[in-house]
């Protein structure tokens, strides 16, 4: 019995300490997730919306590799961020979650191109405030290559005429990932043989007859060494900065680095190699606000008042090389070549879908290409087989 | 000194008190009803003079039960509701997405002022409503975007607490059922989604339990069916040679270098490197063009390490004994020198060489004490998702087969894939996935143990 | 004798450190690839490293000290509960001991899938009732880590308490001991070498981790080391292959240094007489 009790009164007396403390209601606090690129550049921004507002702001880096599911699955039960942000072809996957809060830019919008604001829309909503669009293009080695090639096939034909020669090594650098295959990277050249991934309809065309001359068109390709499914992201981009390749297939991601390493570089749109105009995947990223957010005004007034102004849209885009969505942003930036050459790439771009089914068809659509690639069957046959997959995945 | 010995319990009893509290005020009864239970139950085990074994085992227990038995039945619960893309929360918080998306602005945004009244909000002034300063409407933001003011034509609402616009909604909610402007009504139908008569759905759903509907359904798929077998299959073969040969070059690296401080010093290296990195990194030595190893290693060759897929199996394999070597021999060298010397040492005078010491002494001994950690490291290639899933992603996949799955794929993998890599993320299919799978291991597992038991039972 | 060892010996360690070769060669590449060129050191600087040292942006020096605390708080924790319960199940019989310890191992074979959802909203419910162990919390993540030690560590600690007579506890029972002065005087300090083993794998497998970390910890300055590089690489396009890689490489640094200490422990038993056996 006596133990019983001096354990009630030490148990009684510490809990007592610990009970003593009140906490005082903590100021406002503003969470956003940000990737790595960018996460530096809203600290800064924020620190000014911090001072002028008394409250305070946190950044969470977050790996973009599980970001948008780990709102999607944290934001119900209101422990998620107030802000994300992310590419516009998130927005059906956290649309049809309820996620997402509608957000009202108002006079704000006309400051941003028409593509960027219509990205931000879904079910005629509009869900972000935009940044950037970004879209791959070709990145030119001007000392092994002066001019511009204007269709791929002489692209590829300069490049291996150079391998010949013994000047380069690859004839092209169009990345490849061996586990998924290469959609994003190889789609200007698919659009150019007038196929695209969904149809004006919403019905999926990746195996219309352009399709199918596309899939021949990659089974040549690989034939030429053209593209590889050993030819990884890193090791294309790693050739183009020693001079191994005078053609890297890239997006403006890669541009603030590669322009450090010193290679002379140009940016041209990635030419057609089918009759029709190469259209590349255009992405817009932005800044979503969470349906749970606790702080819908701060959210609100961040991204209105802070993230849409001119200063904040250059600041992001020094920091990422992507081109800005703001018009008088982009065409005060117009002197500079590589954003020219990567806005005149994304100009032409069609806008990544945003249906929440996409994982779906990114995954499919690549392994067809992997098979493609590696010889695995007839390319026609490969691709039927794919959509067939996919439409029995998004029942369309 | 005696008092002492109680002060962690009283730590410990003091923060269930003060959790109790917590709950209690919280009123989650459930959680109150656990921790005091967990409460009692701990003080029980440790005032009693009896129950020894329990005083050693319920701090781990304690932990154990919270942490990883918890995630086992929220699997199972998890597996019994339409958990996923689409149905991600609660009803009420659907209700209020719904309503949110469908309201359409028609006017422009005009300057206004949050004032307040006894509590209550609005928007204009008038004889006895204060005008909320910038800290206020901070502090009662929640509130302030919730309110909405009728006006000629739709309601006002704001976004920033200073300006409203008028909003139309086009859908009203009344009586658990929406109305669009059209007329068309959509009810709960039960599978948590609001659904008109006509079939079509209002996104977003919510989290609705639906029987065993996750199960019937992966038992009558034809994609997990197919496979299951080879998968199941594989990952067997992958776990226990997986275990069987980094044991084996643990062992014998360890018994050849016992003594070396060099050695153990590197050999240790790629265990302090993180797994997940090594995969990556043998995923560009082993690329068939410009991979080291067949552009230096082999002169050069193109060897498809990766996408041939009995090759991939071979790769997957030596990478995973890459990473896993250095804790064999690890447990190894630790075992041998837990070996009484007395005992090898009377072996010798007894006059046995060098080999019979070993195979009969040594050995016998390193494989009673390191058998645990064999079983355990096949328990954890078992679902050793991310060597597989950082390395080949489970392919090479057989372009020509209907389904998704690869020749490298674990039965974890294939479980990923399935829930996640269709047209949205299912969370209740993979965990009735890994259920059934779970219900597959302890079977086959059990089995084993028993004959294991009635072996030891016939020694 | 000795030759042949070294010529095992030899293409181990070649086999064991090559591929870490490419690491370092890339951490001081300018262009920062992994494993995009194998004409090793062809160009060397140190940019990669000033960047982890400088970066405002990845607080490098801070997530190192945290994946320390974490690594050692949990590894101290794991192994003492599970030596604890290693005792338990070695030296007492009590009711529904095998299929305890049956147990452990299955619960280590469930496919976890859907931890990091479950894990999420336990810690979320926790903060709410008692934050310190709650989300955003390092000692909440450290219990996490901890509701784990049971598994691996009791079954191969219990291994290790079999191998040890049990004569020699019962004989200090009968002179009177406790059976806690059974435990922490005369077991513990026999099974040293598996007490330092387990603690070096607990700390490794806590620095590896970057899943629960990521999700638990979400503040910059709390982060772990796993996580914060796993961020440079988890996006395909646009990699930080060098900085990762140098972070990677500094990271290692602990748990080997900790091995060349712990080194000693491991091999406490054995003479020099037994190498030349």
């Amino acid at each position: 019995m006596r133990k019983l009790t001096a354990l009630a009164a030490t148990t009684l007396l510490l809990a007592g300490c610990a009970a003593g403390k009140t906490a005082a209601p903590p100021p406002a606090t503003l969470t956003v997730w940000a990737d790595d690129s960018r996460a530096a550049t809203l600290q800064r921004i924020a620190a000014t919306f911090e001072k002028d507002r008394g409250v305070q702001v946190k950044i969470v880096q977050k790996a973009m590799g599980n970001l948008r599911d780990d709102f999607v699955s944290q934001a119900p039960s209101g422990q998620g961020p107030d802000v994300i942000v992310g590419p516009h072809d998130w927005l059906g996957k956290l649309v049809q979650n309820g996620v997402v809060a509608p957000l009202d830019l108002s006079a704000k919008a006309a400051l941003f191109s028409k593509a960027a604001m219509a990205a931000m829309t879904y079910d005629g909503q509009t869900y972000g405030l935009p940044y950037a669009i970004e879209s791959v293009a070709v990145l030119r080695n001007t000392k092994l290559v002066p001019t511009a090639p204007a269709t791929f096939d002489e692209l590829v034909a300069r490049g291996k005429s150079l391998v010949k020669a013994g000047k380069s090594t690859y004839p092209v650098g169009l990345p490849v990932d061996p586990k998924a295959g290469s959609p994003f990277h190889l789609y200007a050249l698919q659009t150019s043989f007038g196929s695209q991934v969904f149809g004006p309809g919403g019905e999926l065309e990746i195996d219309n007859p352009g399709g199918l001359k596309f899939a021949a068109y990659l089974k040549r390709l690989a034939a030429d060494k053209a593209v590889s499914t050993s030819l990884t992201g890193d090791i294309a981009t790693n050739a183009f900065v020693k001079g191994e390749t005078p053609f890297l297939v890239t997006g403006p991601w890669d541009a603030p680095a590669l322009a450090k390493t010193g290679v002379p570089f140009a940016v041209d749109p990635v030419p057609p190699a089918g009759k029709e105009k190469a259209r590349p995947f255009a992405g817009v990223q932005g800044f979503f606000v969470s349906a749970k957010s606790a702080n819908p005004i701060l959210a609100n007034d961040f991204l209105v008042n802070y993230l849409a102004t001119p200063q904040a849209q250059k600041a992001l885009h020094a920091a990422g090389g992507r081109p800005p969505a703001m018009t008088s942003v982009r065409e005060e930036l117009a002197g500079d070549p590589v954003l020219a050459g990567f806005a005149e790439a994304a100009a032409e771009g069609v806008p990544t879908p945003n249906v929440p089914q996409m994982d779906a068809v990114w995954a499919d659509w690549g392994l067809s290409q992997l098979a493609i690639i590696t010889g695995q069957g007839d390319p026609a046959e490969l691709t039927r087989k794919a959509a067939e997959r996919i439409r029995a995945k998004i029942g369309s | 000194m005696r008092a002492l010995r109680f002060l962690p319990l009283a730590v410990a009893d003091a923060l269930a008190v003060y959790g109790l509290v917590a709950l209690g005020g919280q009123r989650s009864w459930w959680m109150f009803a656990l921790l005091l239970a967990g409460t009692v139950a701990v003080n029980a085990i440790y005032l009693s003079k009896r129950a020894v074994p329990a005083k050693y085992l319920a701090p781990g227990i304690v932990l154990l039960l919270i942490y990883q038995v918890y995630v086992v039945l929220y699997t199972g619960y998890a597996a019994f509701t339409n958990y996923g893309d689409g149905h991600n929360a609660t009803k009420s918080d659907a209700v209020a997405a719904i309503l949110a998306a469908s309201e359409v602005k028609t006017g422009e945004s005009r300057p206004i002022r949050v004032v307040e009244k006894d509590g209550e909000l609005g928007f204009q002034s008038g004889p006895g409503w204060r005008a909320l300063p910038y800290a206020e409407i901070v502090a009662r933001q929640a509130e302030i975007v919730k309110l909405r003011v009728p006006a000629e034509g739709g309601v006002l609402k704001t976004a920033d607490g200073v300006t409203a616009a008028l909003y139309r909604p086009t859908l009203t909610y009344s009586g658990d059922t929406f109305t669009d402007t059209a007329g068309t009504v959509y009810r709960d139908d039960g599978r948590g989604a609001f659904t008109s008569a006509g079939g079509r759905s209002l996104s977003p759903g919510w989290k609705v339990f639906v029987g065993a509907e996750n199960f019937t359904s992966v038992l009558t798929n034809a994609e997990i069916r197919g496979p299951f077998l080879g998968v199941l299959v594989w990952t067997f073969v992958f776990a226990a040679l997986s275990v069987a040969l980094s044991f084996g070059f643990g062992l014998v690296l360890a018994l050849i270098l016992d003594g070396y401080r060099v050695y153990r010093s590197l050999l240790v290296f790629p265990y302090a490197f993180p797994a997940f990195m090594a995969a990556l990194l043998w995923q560009g030595l082993l690329n068939t063009d410009h991979g080291f190893v067949n552009e230096v290693l082999l002169g050069g060759a193109t060897v498809p390490w990766l996408s041939d897929p009995w090759l991939a199996r071979l790769s997957v394999l030596a990478v995973n004994v890459w990473i896993g070597f250095p804790y064999m021999f690890l447990i190894c060298t630790g075992a041998l020198q837990a070996v009484p010397r007395q005992l090898a040492e009377a072996a010798q005078v007894d006059g046995a060489g060098p080999w019979r010491v070993l195979a009969s002494v040594r050995l016998p001994l390193l494989l009673a004490s390191t058998a645990p950690a064999l079983v355990a490291t096949f328990a954890f290639n078992f679902n050793n998702f991310n060597v597989i899933y950082m390395l080949t992603g489970g392919g090479p996949r057989d372009a020509g087969a209907p389904i998704d799955v690869g020749s490298t794929d674990l039965l974890i993998s294939l479980v990923y894939k399935l829930a996640f890599g269709g047209s949205s993320r299912d969370y209740g299919l993979a965990c009735a996935v890994s259920i059934l799978i779970f219900a597959v291991i302890a079977a086959v597992s059990l089995a084993g143990f028993r004959r294991a038991r009635r072996l030891e039972a016939a020694a | 004798m000795r030759l042949w060892r070294h010529l095992v010996g030899v293409p181990a360690s070649v086999v064991a450190l090559f591929p870490l070769v490419f690491v370092l060669a890339a951490s001081l590449n300018p262009s920062g690839t992994l494993t995009g060129s194998n004409d090793l050191f062809a160009e060397v600087t140190w940019q990669h490293y000033a960047t982890l040292f400088t970066d405002a942006l990845h607080p490098f020096p801070r997530w190192f000290v945290n994946s320390l605390v974490i690594g050692v708080s949990t590894a101290a924790g794991s192994v003492f509960m599970g030596a604890c319960a290693a005792y338990a199940f070695s030296r007492f019989r009590f009711r529904g001991r095998s299929s305890g310890l049956v147990g452990l191992v299955f619960i280590q074979m469930f496919p976890q899938v859907l931890a990091y959802v479950a894990i999420f909203l336990l810690l979320s419910a926790f903060k709410e009732v008692f934050p310190p162990l709650g989300l955003g919390s390092t000692l909440g993540l450290i219990m996490v880590y901890l509701g784990g030690a049971l598994g691996v560590n009791t079954y191969l600690m219990k291994g290790f308490f079999d191998s040890i007579p049990r004569e020699l506890d019962e004989s200090a029972q009968m002179d009177g001991a406790s059976h806690a002065q059974v435990f922490f005087l005369i077991l513990l300090p026999l099974v040293r070498p598996i007490l330092v083993v387990v603690s070096l794998f607990s700390f490794v497998a806590t620095m590896n981790d970057f899943v629960i970390a990521g999700l638990v910890l979400t503040d910059p300055d709390q982060q772990t080391l796993a996580v914060g590089l796993y961020q440079l690489v988890s996006y395909q396009l646009g990699q930080s292959w060098g900085v990762f890689a140098a972070g990677a490489l500094i990271g290692a640094l602990p748990v080997l240094i900790l091995f060349q200490f712990l080194q000693r422990y491991i091999v406490g038993g054995l003479t020099s007489g037994a190498v030349k056996a």
